[in-house]
């Protein structure tokens, strides 16, 4: 196949493995409101199937372009896909109680995907010379390993608190107080309603195995992420002669890499695990998706490439 | 952190004694050094580098800040005098970090010590072990002794630190740790220092080299220079760069694919020392120097003569600003002996095609490759007031009026005349390279520091702590009733399977099971002992 025919084969591939994960996550939505297997079973299979297509998608770009399918956001959508299916995967095979909770990771994935393919899509081409370096396989593999991973993790702390709240609604009302009979009787019927709304969302894991799935998962892109900015740290050594210089990029990878370490210093911290963690750790997830979107499109740095 | 319960000490008839000035300082410090000071600072941080994203930043695009002048006049200099131009090196955000590695400090110097102290203890008795949470029993053929040689034996193998307290066994270990995570700390300390260490005694700078020229390591050579506050004048490493050749190249779609200087140093006698490529990610180090490739321009080589053919400009180089858009170039050229005054506006072309070999029916366009350079040259005459400080690239047309109606166009090794009868040849033309030199000192230690520091932390969130006890009590029937129990700090969750698969080896390694004996092996919900 030429490199034409080779993109081509590609771009068709990425939307195979978004449509399949749009329809798997349905599979697994459906499993998770109405509990039932068969819907789980197929969803893994279009999972799959989806995931095949994504790999795919990725080979034939890296053939099409001649180096790593990573140079550019529209290429790094891709890759977030893999790896973030991939992970579920895996953790799936160790865990299988865990997949009604497919619907929550792959929608994140699925829009990554599809953003990356309809506002960041490039043609497939060669790197400029500041990109050419062995570097990119390393520094930019771990940085979207990295923040894919402490996106899920987000994403189970985002579970985590949802969870708590309705664990919190459903335990027993305190004892009425003197003064407060008339609210208490209040209180049981809003309760109740929250119960009734709430019953779809009372069937996550417990809170306690969410927040443990969030500290886990961190722990595992914490250092990721880290490996991922001292890699950069020495690519930029090479490339511009100093390994740290406050460009947006590196910027927002501190303050990313700041505030998922207040995250695990919070889980050991009394008045601060629980929810507050859960809340540092969204506020880390809003800072990887900025450093992604906004500092690749809007700010003005060394890293702008990325974008278009 | 030990909890210390003990009745008050104070006698009921006497009030508590008022706190005084020790006792806030003291609760103060303990306040700082805690973990959730640590936590507030690191947020606090995060929240001021954002800052520093938000707005341009002086040492990272100063054009940009200059812009963010004229724009908004009366809030910059409000955000000047806020440090919001130079947030990284402002006095608020060297206040939060200084706080941050004081606390942390502050709270690694009693973390050290303490953890000094456990290793040079033993692991402590359990007491009674129905306490605790997670416990398992059996019941043994072999005798009490040879059932705790088995579990002296399982926990060893298991790695545990082990100690007796008469007839029982407590283990310990998990330590790495703390010792892991003290090293991951300690290690970003060093990184700091190393950090502040390199941009003080070191510095950077921007240099153009012209092909076929020698370029001496001075500061007056420097076109930017920007040294470290303790970085003396003399410190610049004595020697030369010769720029042998400059090459570039694209890729077929037009994208630039390398550029690259041929780069020779010499010491200051003209000594070769040594010869290399520098191309981005390809930097050479001369005398501890890094240099590298940032940027390249094109250098047209013009001569102007008068009409009777005597020379106004010998043959001078003309460096250009090259847009790497569009990869053409612009200079000037003012000639301040010929009367009047005449300054030339030179657009250097690389491969200028016009309207229909052009796409979208552009009337001209170029070819980034250097396949048919074309100098097109406008001509003004009047007064360049050159005794103005201004740039070189550009001419003040302020007091200049065209001279001619129409662009004259040169290709290497043309002249052409002007209207006003001078003759502008465009002799040859050359390349410039654009070269950033730095040195570093604190690199080693930074590195050093980094690979230290991902050391640590890999071992610091996995490696979990745990206590384990065992205690066998002979069963009246010539057997052993083996008890064990155990306290995660850590992974509590994976700690009850834990336990019972020691449990399992310890039975396997003493004989086995009793058989038919009450298998009761599991945990009790008795509640976790605080320690």
């Amino acid at each position: 196949m030429s490199p034409a025919d080779l993109a081509t084969t590609s771009d068709t591939l990425a939307w195979l493995a978004v449509v399949s994960y749009v329809v798997a996550a349905t599979l697994f939505g459906f499993e998770f409101a109405y509990r039932t297997r068969w819907f789980g079973v197929a969803g893994v299979t279009v999972t799959v199937a989806g995931l095949a297509a994504n790999v795919g998608a990725a080979v034939t770009r890296g053939l099409a372009v001649q180096r790593v399918p990573w140079g550019n956001m529209y290429e790094f959508s891709i890759i977030v896909g893999i790896i973030t299916v991939t992970g579920f995967l895996v953790w799936l095979s160790r865990r299988p109680e865990i997949r009604p909770l497919g619907v929550f990771v792959l929608l994140p994935a699925v829009c990554a995907m599809a953003l990356g393919g309809l506002v960041f899509r490039v043609p497939a081409g060669p790197l400029v010379p500041a990109l050419n370096s062995r570097w990119i396989v390393i520094h930019v593999a771990a940085a979207i390993t990295g923040s894919s991973v402490l996106c899920l993790a987000s994403v189970f702390s985002i579970l985590y608190l949802v969870k708590e709240r309705v664990e919190r609604r459903q335990r027993p009302p305190a004892p009425p107080l003197v003064a407060g009979a008339a609210r208490t009787a209040d209180r049981v019927e809003v309760d109740q309603a929250v119960a009734r709304h709430a019953s779809v969302w009372s069937r996550l894991p417990s809170a306690d195995t969410l927040d443990h799935l969030a500290y886990r998962t961190t722990a595992f892109g914490f250092p990721i992420w880290t490996f991922a900015i001292i890699a950069g740290a020495i690519w930029a050594q090479a490339a511009w002669g100093r390994y740290w210089g406050w460009d947006p990029k590196e910027t927002w990878s501190f303050i990313s890499w700041t505030v998922f370490a207040a995250y695990l210093h919070a889980r050991a911290t009394a008045g601060w695990r629980g929810r507050r963690a859960a809340w540092l750790s969204i506020v880390g997830l809003a800072t990887l998706v900025f450093n992604f979107y906004a500092v690749n499109t809007v700010i003005v740095g060394l890293h702008s490439y990325g974008g278009r | 952190m030990a909890v210390e319960l003990r009745p008050p000490a104070a006698r009921p008839d006497r009030p508590p004694r008022r706190p005084g000035l020790g006792d806030t300082l003291r609760q103060a410090w303990r306040e700082y050094r805690s973990m959730r000071t640590a936590l507030v600072l690191l947020v606090v941080l995060a929240a001021a580098s954002i800052l520093g994203s938000l707005f341009p930043q002086e040492g990272l695009s100063p054009q940009r800040v200059d812009q963010y002048f004229a724009d908004h006049p009366a809030l910059a200099p409000v955000l000047e005098r806020l440090g919001l131009f130079d947030v990284f090196g402002s006095a608020w955000y060297m206040a939060i970090y200084l706080a941050l590695l004081g606390a942390l400090v502050a709270c690694l110097v009693p973390r050290t010590r303490a953890l000094v102290r456990v290793l040079g203890s033993r692991p402590p008795r359990g007491g009674d072990l129905a306490r605790y949470r997670t416990q398992a029993t059996f019941t043994t053929p072999a005798a009490p002794e040879d059932a705790m040689g088995a579990a002296r034996r399982v926990l060893r193998r298991g790695r545990y630190r082990l100690a007796e307290h008469d007839g029982e066994l407590a283990g310990e270990k998990g330590f790495l740790r703390e010792a892991a995570s003290l090293l991951f700390h300690v290690s970003l300390l060093v990184l700091l220092v190393g950090l502040a260490y390199g941009k003080g005694y070191g510095y950077r700078g921007q240099a153009a080299i012209v092909e076929g020229e020698t370029w001496a390591n001075a500061r007056v050579g420097y076109d930017s220079f920007s040294p470290g506050r303790f970085f003396g004048a003399g410190d610049l490493a004595p020697f030369q760069l010769r720029l042998d050749d400059f090459s570039n190249s694209f890729y077929p779609n037009n994208t630039p694919r390398e550029f690259a200087s041929q780069l020779t140093a010499l010491d200051l006698d003209g000594r070769e020392l040594q010869a290399q490529r520098v191309a981005p990610n390809r930097p050479m180090t001369v005398e501890g120097v890094r240099i590298f490739q940032s940027d390249y321009g094109y250098v047209p080589v013009v001569r102007v003569t008068d009409a009777k053919g005597k020379e106004l400009l010998a043959p001078q180089e003309v460096l250009t600003l090259r847009d790497p858009a569009t990869e053409w170039s612009t200079g000037a050229v003012k000639v301040t002996n010929a009367k009047p005054q005449v300054g030339l506006e030179l657009t250097m072309f690389t491969g200028l095609a016009t309207a229909p070999d052009c796409p979208g029916g552009a009337p001209f366009c170029n070819d980034p490759r250097l396949i048919r350079p074309v100098l097109v040259v406008l001509a003004y005459q009047g007064d360049l007031q050159a005794d103005r400080a201004q740039s070189v690239f550009t001419l003040d047309r302020s007091r200049l009026r065209p001279l001619g109606d129409r662009p004259v166009l040169l290709a290497p090794g043309q002249s052409r005349k002007l209207a006003n009868g001078m003759t502008v040849s465009f002799t040859d033309l050359k390349q410039y390279s654009v070269l950033t030199l730095a040195r570093d000192p604190g690199v080693p230690m930074v590195a050093v520091a980094a690979g230290l520091l991902l050391l640590g932390l890999v071992p610091s969130l996995y490696v979990t702590r745990r206590r384990v006890w065992v205690r066998a009590v002979p069963d009246g029937a010539g057997g052993a009733r083996v008890e064990l129990a155990g306290l995660a700090l850590q992974g509590k969750p994976a700690f009850e399977a834990e336990l019972a698969r020691l449990a399992e080896q310890v039975a396997r390694g003493s004989g086995g099971l009793k058989p038919g004996s009450p298998e009761d092996r599991g945990t009790l919900d008795a509640p976790e002992r605080s320690t």
